[in-house]
């Protein structure tokens, strides 16, 4: 199951790799607009093309930048026959019992599946090359503007953090209860729901008791360390970015632009 | 369930956070489960009644960004519905356990867990009929999406969910709610 979390962290020494993570965060979020917004063919091709050079330039194979694209594929399919079959009756193609397939649903379906697998790309870079403490610290940097409206946004980065570094742990251990719990006869696979819904308890109740015995250990760590979550932390303070960040941050807003205004 | 302090409530937060993407995983094992079972509601509706309101409405709002960051699901497109929806559960369910106490933890759990699912299903639905697909949702779409389809996971939470609770407590991971004299 570990191979299937594909956006772990590579590490490399790519231009994207050397980038800083708030630059990343911010372009990351740029080019989502830009996707959200691509409504063309001219569109499309401009934002694929994008994509396939981030993935080159971040030397990430193709498989590691589109290998959830493969799980979901079932998604994709359901989401773009739902968008073709029932998105606009008026002008189908033909009817048939409740489907009405048209020219306006396929151009829809193309749409969503271009733009929910162009944002997977997306986030597959951005957390391949980045490691998960420097997101962390991006994400606090950039949530930082919201702590003089009372939000603890150290607290909130600190939750993240913590929740990004149990995520291997947890996917290991939940792997082996569930092994554990087939080698103790679950039935998963099975095709009756009432077996399925009977392997889910020993799977889950399990997980959560492992998973918060450790939250227990690691708050009692954290107390015994003199760790309070009030006191106020300083933010690093090295805001200057280099000429390669400047130019990610431009490149990106000449996309986003010009994908809103233009494509 | 307030003698817990604020840091073991954030750790405890963290972990129902990394659950969010976790679960979702594991679930995979079984086919079509994530639509069928709802795997990344249970840690958030779970957080809302261990750890508060604020917490459980933070985690419903970082969860499916964080699944959808990590795993690619939620797609973006049912992303926006999805963390309206788990947020008010954390937040429901976090209010209610605040609120209610009947002295009967089973009875304060069930008032808690299905007031949040019902008030998040109807806060969802009308975002989605409002702002994010407006005019496309109908009655008979939300009862069926919201209910019809997700029934074996409402059903699974509410089993589950206070099984979860009392496991944790017979663990003495987190505190008692009721004395047992009480």
């Amino acid at each position: 199951m570990t191979q299937t979390l594909t956006g772990i962290y590579l590490p490399g020494n790519t231009y994207i790799h050397r980038l800083d993570a708030r630059v990343k965060f911010f372009c990351f979020f740029a080019l989502v607009v830009a996707t959200l917004f691509t409504n063309s063919w001219g569109g499309y091709l401009v934002m694929v093309v994008i994509s396939l050079v981030l993935v080159y330039v971040s030397k990430l194979r193709l498989s590691q930048a589109i290998g959830s694209l493969g799980r979901m594929r079932w998604f994709l399919v359901i989401i773009f026959l739902m968008n073709l079959l029932f998105f606009s009756p008026e002008n189908a193609w033909f009817s048939w019992w409740f489907f009405a397939p048209s020219y306006a649903g396929f151009l829809q379906a193309i749409n969503i599946v271009f733009r929910v697998s162009v944002v997977v790309i997306l986030s597959n870079i951005l957390n391949t090359s980045t490691p998960p403490i420097e997101l962390t610290r991006a994400m606090e940097a950039l949530l930082h503007p919201l702590s003089f409206l009372g939000i603890p946004t150290g607290q909130i980065a600190m939750i993240i953090s913590v929740a990004v570094q149990f995520i291997p742990t947890l996917t290991m251990e939940s792997d082996q209860i569930r092994k554990a719990q087939i080698a103790r006869g679950a039935r998963f696979e099975s095709r009756k729901l009432t077996e399925k819904a009977a392997a889910i308890g020993p799977l889950v109740v399990p997980i959560f008791l492992s998973a918060f015995r450790r939250a227990d250990e690691l708050a009692l760590a954290m107390e015994a360390r003199g760790y309070q979550s009030s006191q106020k932390k300083p933010i690093k303070k090295n805001v200057k970015l280099s000429s390669a960040d400047a130019f990610a941050i431009f490149a990106s807003l000449v996309v986003c632009i010009s994908q809103i205004y233009f494509l | 369930m307030n003698q817990i302090s604020i840091t073991k409530k954030s750790i405890i937060a963290a972990v129902c956070l990394a659950l969010c993407v976790v679960l979702p995983q594991a679930f995979h094992a079984i086919p079509n489960a994530g639509s069928i079972y709802l795997p990344m509601h249970i840690p958030v509706l779970l957080c809302g009644l261990i750890c508060g309101w604020s917490f459980g409405l933070l985690v419903g709002i970082l969860g499916p960004i964080l699944s959808s960051l990590f795993t690619g699901m939620p797609p973006v497109a049912v992303l926006p519905t999805m963390v309206v929806e788990l947020a008010i559960y954390g937040l429901m369910a976090g209010l209610l356990f605040q609120l209610i106490r009947t002295k009967k933890l089973t009875l304060d759990l069930y008032i808690s867990l299905i007031g949040s699912m019902l008030v998040g299903r109807v806060v969802a639905g009308l975002f989605r009929a409002f702002i994010f697909s407006p005019g496309q949702v109908t009655m008979k779409a939300w009862v069926t999406s919201y209910f019809v389809t997700a029934l074996p996971g409402i059903v699974i939470q509410l089993i589950l969910i206070p099984a979860i609770v009392y496991a944790l407590m017979q663990a003495r991971l987190i505190p008692q709610r009721y004395s047992k004299g009480a």
